[in-house]
């Protein structure tokens, strides 16, 4: 079969590159899979049909107003920032490192719900300044690797490129060569600069290259027959639970994560996600290059996703009986529970603005707690991923098995487009998980739930997980209101008046008009 | 007293941008004008033959081995009849970034006092082509305003001095910086002098001087002088000091209008196929 994914360069291919991502559509998710014509692109992915890509490219809707709240960068500082035993290297000016303390807090959230110890970020900057542009700045890499290996003798040391040491051309993967001998562990070179990409998700992609290429062990001595890779964020070990009544331990991979934990990717029987967004590289590389199967299935959300996603683990594993057990005696636990939601919930709205895959999730556990989503907002769309598989087409998925959503938005934490999302689908509520936008929507006048544990929908449990939680979300819909009366947010009138989100877009005239509007005044 | 006037000198690399600033400003010199020359290229011999040789440490250097509490007098030397000479420098051959470096410097210039009341002329010699942001700090920010482009009849020359004006043009919408003309460093092409002659006149602007080709010009070099310095009475040197002579009188500021690159071939065309008078075949 063909690779899927290329690991002989240091550079990972941009997501846009690699799947067609795109950050700005408006339409139905129906219409959106249509376009996306993820079939074809699947089967090119596993080498077959070469002329399957040509004219397959998805229409975008360019926004002349951007916001954005990380990069390429931030991602790979929460990704391999919070392993436990590595230093990770940002070679930039030190304002790259602006959101440190986020991430520390991130990892000791993330520790804690792991039964791991406390411990901090072991982060550091070159903090190159002018003379070091000028320069360049190797030699100041060079002492800070010196520098991570004396304070923290870590496992392996990761250098994380910037916006301003990749315009200037430093060469990291010649330090990194250079150094590793001397400093006796794996030196990682990430070429994570936030303008390469219009994704942050690239970010995860060059975090997932590093470690498959230099810390991945390429020739395992053995296997670990009850290890299954879990590709996570920093979300509570409910996995564990779900996989037991399968003879497996749960292997989380990155945040949070220590060497050996990634060094033993290859001999786990298995790799699979919460969210195909962050985990397809990650599956399809270790199936690829590493012989560890990906599980070709829908994501672990809502009674069917789980039932397939737990059937196609079991048919790895060869559980498939005690799985059709531990699904049956699940589904019967939940029920009462499920059937009390459905009522409570009957007749509500809701809207999801989350990243992609996840989104797709959300919903799902949405539906089957009886919520209606005529809206939904993800900051990109990936029109395939890395593993293409068949099952792994998540918006598909959800469409099918829950009906279309006629309001599906892509678009990039542009918060001044909630306005329009929120009046438009006349949600009840939001779920949020970016807590920057969480805030506005809150000043919106809807009540919005922060989501920051992401496992908390994963599986049956999710199910009532939500329901209560969304239980207390909506009994805030007052003090929202009553917030909306007393806040303003910096959108004029006219903004607030508009119908479409895309309206700096789809109409052409929109600026004169705001110039005549500006001359007048 | 005049207004100081900043000038860029812009041109394809190897066209003889810094010999012909370095013999401009000698030309000036004699006129009591005084000028300082600010060189913009990492290879920093923008003010050999004014100094003597390659006699001074440049800016980046300095401040990359003394920091950044310097004073003026280490970056500073005088050359030939009072002129002041700077070298920008740059980083290592393939690391850094040289045009940060001119940005830096220039900067570093302004902070130290450099731009003195009693200045006539600053010239600022950049690097051949425009390859970035930073070679284009000349033209940037209100420093110089004017811009003259060494050329010769050479195809790669004109395709160079185009692109520059593609530049200027550029920064000319928000500044006010103009091409003063070009100036053409003779490499005995056919017909050069109509072909120059032609091609500013395309561009909007004017050939300020035609400067011949003279082997005395290589001669001075060697000797690390300016013309007008090793050889006064040489009809090099007074070519030169013609030059000097249309710079101060030049009222001439236009924004240039570059042309597509196919009528570029076009009036290359033109002049190159012209049946020489003289032309003779061995």
């Amino acid at each position: 079969m063909a690779k899927r994914i290329n690991l002989d360069m240091t550079t990972v291919e941009n997501r846009e590159m690699r799947l067609g991502t795109i950050i700005g559509w408006d339409g139905s998710a129906k219409e959106l899979i249509r376009q996306s014509a993820y079939d074809e692109r699947s089967i090119k992915k596993h080498g077959g049909c070469k002329g399957a890509g040509e004219g397959c490219k998805l229409c975008e809707l360019q926004s002349p107003l951007n916001q954005e709240t990380m990069c390429s960068n931030a991602i790979v500082q929460c990704q391999i920032g919070n392993l436990t035993d590595c230093v990770l290297i940002t070679h930039a000016p030190i304002g790259c490192d602006g959101e440190t303390p986020k991430f520390n807090l991130s990892m000791h959230v993330g520790l804690r719900r792991r039964g791991k110890p406390q411990q901090n970020t072991l982060n550091m900057s070159t903090n190159l300044q002018e003379r070091d542009m000028v320069f360049g700045a190797s030699e100041k890499l060079r002492k800070a690797i010196l520098l991570a290996k004396e304070r923290y003798n870590p496992k392996a040391i990761f250098i994380g490129m910037a916006c301003a040491t990749a315009i200037i051309g430093e060469d990291i993967d010649s330090v990194a060569e250079e150094m590793e001998p001397e400093v006796g562990v794996p030196i990682v070179p990430l070429h994570c600069e936030g303008f390469r990409s219009k994704h942050w998700s690239t970010g995860f992609d060059v975090a997932f290259h590093g470690v498959l290429r230099q810390i991945v062990d390429k020739h395992p001595k053995k296997k670990q027959k009850d290890l299954i890779n879990i590709v996570a964020l920093w979300g509570s070990d409910w996995f564990s639970a779900m996989l037991k009544p399968l003879g497996l331990r749960v292997n989380y991979l990155l945040d949070c994560a220590s060497f050996e934990e990634i060094r033993q990717a290859s001999e786990a029987v298995a790799t699979t996600t919460f969210c195909e967004t962050l985990g397809g590289y990650m599956g399809a590389a270790l199936e690829d290059q590493f012989g560890v199967p990906q599980i070709d299935a829908p994501q672990p959300y809502g009674i069917k996703g789980t039932d397939a996603w737990l059937r196609a683990i079991a048919k790895v594993v060869g559980k498939e009986k005690e799985a059709e057990a531990f699904i049956e005696s699940e589904h019967k636990r939940i029920a009462p529970k499920l059937e009390e939601f459905r009522k409570i919930f009957a007749g509500k709205q809701g809207m999801v603005l989350t990243g992609s895959a996840y989104a797709h999730g959300l919903i799902s556990v949405l539906n089957e707690l009886g919520i209606k989503n005529e809206g939904a907002l993800v900051f990109h769309h990936d029109p395939v991923y890395d593993g293409a598989g068949q099952n792994q087409d998540t918006l598909k998925e959800l469409i099918e098995t829950y009906g279309d959503i006629p309001h599906y938005t892509v678009s990039k934490t542009r918060a001044f487009q909630l306005p329009q999302l929120i009046k438009r689908t006349k949600t009840d509520f939001l779920i949020i998980r970016h807590p920057g936008l969480a805030s506005v929507a809150g000043h919106l006048g809807v009540p919005t739930f922060a989501l920051g544990d992401e496992h908390i929908p994963v599986g049956y449990d999710g199910l009532l997980r939500m329901g209560e939680i969304l239980i207390g979300v909506l009994a805030r819909t007052k003090f929202n209101q009553t917030l909306k009366r007393h806040v303003h947010l910096p959108y004029n009138e006219w903004w607030f008046a508009q119908d479409d989100p895309f309206k700096l877009t789809n109409d052409k005239h929109v600026f004169d008009d705001i110039e005549k509007k500006l001359n007048k005044a | 007293m005049a207004e100081l006037r900043q000038i860029a000198i812009y041109g394809k690399g190897g066209i003889g941008k810094s010999t012909t600033t370095q013999n401009l400003t000698a030309g000036l010199v004699e006129h009591g004008k005084k000028v300082m020359v600010v060189g913009c290229d990492p290879k920093a011999d923008s003010t050999r033959l004014l100094l003597g040789g390659l006699a001074q440490k440049t800016v980046l250097d300095t401040i990359r081995d003394e920091g950044e509490d310097i004073t003026l007098d280490r970056i500073l030397k005088e050359g030939y009849g009072g002129t002041r000479c700077v070298e920008s420098g740059g980083p290592e051959p393939g690391v850094g970034c040289a045009g940060r470096g001119i940005i830096t410097s220039i900067n570093m210039l302004e902070s130290l006092g450099a731009y003195t009341d009693d200045l006539d002329y600053v010239f600022y010699d950049v690097l051949g082509d425009v390859v970035c942001g930073g070679f284009a700090m000349p033209i940037r920010e209100g420093k110089a305003k004017e811009i003259y482009i060494v050329a010769s009849g050479e195809m790669m020359a004109l395709y160079a001095a185009n692109n520059i004006a593609k530049g200027i043009q550029r920064y000319a919408k928000t500044g006010g910086v103009r091409l003063g003309g070009i100036i053409c460093n003779s490499r005995n092409v056919d017909h050069e002098l109509d072909l120059l002659r032609a091609f500013a006149k395309e561009l909007g602007t004017q050939l300020i001087h035609f400067v011949p080709r003279n082997n005395i010009v290589q001669r001075a070099e060697i000797n690390k002088k300016t013309v007008i310095e090793y050889m006064p009475e040489s009809s090099q040197a007074d070519e030169y000091r013609q030059l000097a002579k249309a710079i101060i009188d030049n009222e001439n500021f236009v924004i240039p209008t570059p042309m597509s690159s196919e009528r570029l071939e076009e009036i290359l065309l033109e002049y190159g196929l012209m049946e020489n008078a003289d032309d003779y075949r061995i």
